[in-house]
C-alpha cells in the first residue's frame, strides 16, 4: 500500500509544460506566450508608444494558417516581434535571424572607419580588443569595438600608463554593439576613484506584465589598477548598444567624463533565450536596467554634447565628433 | 540475551543479500555485516527546465551507483543503515534536434531501515531518509540564461522489499526500493533572474525555497536482482529516477531510466 502511495504521489503530480503541438498555430501561440510572460518592457512600451500585446495577438493570429510554410511563418513571427521595437529581440532559425534595425538604420551612421584610420595612422596599438593612439594634439584616443571579449587588466594598465602624458582621453564606443556587462564595467572602473551608484536592475518574478523584483543597485567600484585622473570624453552613436549603453550610462555618472556624439541605441534589457516547439530560438529582453534616477534607458542615452558627422568634415577626411571631443578636452574651462 | 540472539537469527534469515558470504569462524555477536555494491548503467533521460526552455529535451543517460548497507545495534539490531550515492550525466536534444543540453546530477541518500519479517523469504524495510543533490543543466545555445544550478536536500521516507528465492540450485535475491523526499529546501534563481544578478551583483532574492510533496514530488526507485556466478555476486537492476520541482514559478524535471549492472560484496566488520 505504501509503495502504491509512492507511485501515486509522483505519477499524479508530473510537472510538465503545456505545449500541445508543432503546428504554425502552436508555434505562434508559444512565441506570443513567451513574450507575454517573460519580456520585461511590455508595460513601459505601452506607455511610450501604445504597445498592446493582446491586440498584437489578435492582429497577427489572423495571418496564421495551418497550411502555411516555414518561411511564411518566420516572416509573420518576425514582424510580430518587430512590434516590440527592441534590438535584443531576435528569432533564429535555419531561414535566418530576425532583427529590428530601425534603432540604428533610421539615424545617421556617425562613424567611418576610413576616416578613423586618419587619426589612428599606421603606428596604432591593438591590445586586448582596444585600439589606441596618441593623437598629434596630445589627446589619447582609444577605440573599443566590442565588449564581447574580455579586456585584460594588464592591457588596461599598459594603455593608461602610456596615455598618462596626454591632456585628455577619448574613449570611442561608436558601433560597439555590446557584449559582456562585466567587461564594460571593468573598463568604466578605470575612470572613478570612489564607489559610484550608476543605476539599477530588476527582473521578472512572475508571468504578469508588472511582476518585477525590487530594483537592485548597481555600483562601479574603482579599479585596483591604473585609473584615469584627467578629463575624458566618450564618443557615441546609435550603434552604441546593449552593454555599451550600460557603459555610457556608467561613464556619464563620473564628474570628469563627457559624452559626445549621437544618442545611443539603447538596449537596456538583459536578454534571455527561449525556444519554440519547432526548434526556433528566440532572444528577448528579460531584466530592465535603469539610470541612477530610475529612468528607463531602453531607447538610448542622450549625449552631453550632441555632435553629428558634418558633410564638409567628411569630405576633408575629418571626424566631426572626434574633433568636437578634442576641443572639449583642450579647453581648460570645458 | 536469548531474545537478542533470536532477533539476530531472524534478521539473518530475512536479509539474504547480506548473507551470501562465508560466515565461518566468526562469533555471531561480534560481527557486523556489510554489503557494498557498485553499478554502472545507461538509459534514457527526459530533461525540462523552464528557466532554460519550455521544451522537454530527450536523450541518453549514463549512471554510476554505489551503495552500502550495514546493520546497526539500534532496536535490537533490526535497523540497518544504507548509504546510496548516484551520479548521472545526460546529453539531450529538443524534438527538432536544433538545441541540446548537458545535465549532471550527484545525489546522496542515507537511510535507516527497520526490518519487518513477512515470511522466511520476504521482508520489508522502512525508515527515514536524508536526500542531498547537486548538479547542473547546461543549454548550449542560450545567452544570459545558459545554465541552471541544482542544489536541494530533504528528509523523507525510504521503503524496500527484499525477496529471496531459488531457480534450480541458484540462490537469487530481488529487491525493490523507493525513496520519497517529503520536506526540504531547494536553491533556485527567481523567475526571470539572471546569474549575473546573483553572482556579480550579489542580489539577495528568494533563492532558497521550502519544498514538500506539493512542489517537489520526486521519487527514486530501484529494482535489482542479485545472483551468484561462481564466487562473485552479480547485480543487475533498473533505476527510475524522477526528480521534479516547481519553485519560484519555474518548472523543472529530470526523468531518468537506467539499466544497471555491477557486483556485490559482502563482508563482516568485527565489533
Amino acid at each position: 500500500m505504501l509503495l502504491l502511495f509512492f507511485f501515486g504521489a509522483t505519477l499524479s503530480s508530473c510537472i510538465r509544460e503545456d505545449i500541445a503541438g508543432n503546428s504554425p498555430e502552436d508555434n505562434f501561440e508559444a512565441l506570443w506566450k513567451i513574450i507575454d510572460e517573460q519580456y520585461c518592457f511590455l508595460d513601459y512600451k505601452n506607455q511610450e508608444y501604445g504597445l498592446d500585446w493582446d491586440e498584437v495577438h489578435t492582429r497577427y493570429a489572423r495571418r496564421i494558417t495551418a497550411s502555411m510554410g516555414s518561411e511564411a511563418l518566420f516572416e509573420v513571427l518576425s514582424e510580430m516581434l518587430d512590434e516590440l521595437r527592441d534590438g535584443h529581440v531576435n528569432l533564429s532559425s535555419s531561414i535566418g535571424t530576425s532583427q529590428y534595425r530601425a534603432w540604428f538604420d533610421s539615424y545617421p551612421r556617425n562613424f567611418s572607419d576610413s576616416i578613423q584610420s586618419n587619426y589612428l595612422k599606421k603606428d596604432y596599438v591593438n591590445s586586448s580588443g582596444l585600439t589606441w593612439q596618441i593623437l598629434e594634439n596630445n589627446i589619447g584616443y582609444v577605440y573599443c569595438e566590442s565588449f564581447s571579449d574580455g579586456i585584460g587588466d594588464g592591457n588596461l594598465d599598459q594603455m593608461l600608463y602610456k596615455m598618462s602624458v596626454c591632456d585628455g582621453l577619448i574613449v570611442d564606443v561608436r558601433n560597439n554593439g555590446g557584449g559582456a556587462l562585466t567587461t564594460a564595467q571593468k573598463l568604466a572602473a578605470r575612470f572613478t576613484n570612489e564607489k559610484v551608484l550608476v543605476g539599477y536592475i530588476c527582473h521578472k518574478t512572475g508571468p504578469g506584465h508588472s511582476d518585477f523584483s525590487d530594483p537592485q543597485a548597481v555600483y562601479i567600484e574603482p579599479s585596483d589598477g591604473i585609473r584615469w585622473q584627467k578629463k575624458a570624453v566618450v564618443l557615441t552613436n546609435r550603434r552604441s548598444y546593449s552593454a555599451t549603453n550600460d557603459f555610457v550610462n556608467a561613464m556619464k555618472q563620473f564628474p570628469l567624463v563627457t559624452v559626445v556624439g549621437d544618442k545611443t541605441g539603447g538596449g537596456s534589457g538583459l536578454p534571455f533565450s527561449s525556444e519554440l516547439p519547432n526548434g526556433w530560438s528566440v532572444r528577448f529582453s528579460a531584466s530592465p536596467m535603469f539610470d541612477p534616477e530610475m529612468n528607463q534607458i531602453e531607447f538610448g542615452i542622450d549625449p552631453d554634447v550632441k555632435a553629428d558627422m558634418a558633410a564638409e568634415d567628411f569630405q576633408k577626411g575629418a571626424d566631426t565628433i572626434i574633433e568636437t571631443a578634442c576641443r572639449l578636452l583642450q579647453n581648460p574651462a570645458g | 540475551m536469548r531474545k537478542k540472539i533470536l532477533l539476530f537469527v531472524l534478521w539473518a534469515c530475512l536479509f539474504p543479500a547480506l548473507l551470501i558470504s562465508a560466515q565461518e569462524n566468526v562469533p555471531e555477536d561480534s560481527r557486523s555485516v556489510v554489503m557494498r555494491s557498485t553499478l554502472i548503467g545507461a538509459g534514457f533521460s527526459n530533461v525540462f527546465d523552464t528557466y532554460l526552455s519550455p521544451i522537454e529535451y530527450e536523450g541518453f543517460d549514463v549512471r554510476l551507483l554505489h551503495e552500502s548497507i550495514r546493520d546497526t545495534r539500534l532496536m535490537d539490531g533490526r535497523v540497518s543503515f544504507q548509504s546510496l550515492t548516484q551520479a548521472n550525466f545526460s546529453y539531450t536534444e529538443n524534438p527538432s534536434k536544433t538545441g541540446s543540453m548537458y545535465t549532471g546530477l550527484v545525489s546522496w541518500n542515507c537511510a535507516f531501515h527497520y526490518r519487518f519479517r513477512i515470511n522466511d523469504r520476504l521482508q520489508a524495510l522502512f525508515g527515514p531518509m536524508l536526500d542531498l543533490n547537486g548538479g547542473f543543466i547546461y543549454n548550449v545555445r542560450n545567452s544570459n540564461n545558459p545554465a541552471q544550478g541544482k542544489a536541494y536536500g530533504s528528509v523523507g521516507a525510504s521503503g524496500m522489499v527484499v525477496c529471496k528465492f531459488r531457480i534450480a540450485r541458484y540462490p537469487m535475491t530481488v529487491r525493490y526500493q523507493a525513496n520519497l523526499p517529503l520536506i526540504g529546501a531547494m536553491f533556485s534563481p527567481e523567475y526571470g533572474e539572471s546569474y549575473y544578478e546573483i553572482f556579480s551583483l550579489g542580489n539577495e532574492g528568494k533563492h532558497v525555497s521550502f519544498t514538500s510533496l506539493h512542489n517537489n514530488p520526486s521519487l527514486r526507485q530501484m529494482l535489482t536482482l542479485d545472483f551468484p556466478i561462481r564466487k562473485v555476486v552479480m547485480r543487475v537492476g533498473y533505476v527510475c529516477d524522477l526528480q521534479q520541482a516547481k519553485v519560484n514559478r519555474l518548472k523543472t524535471h529530470i526523468y531518468s531510466h537506467d539499466f544497471m549492472i555491477g557486483f556485490v560484496k559482502h563482508f563482516y566488520l568485527l565489533k
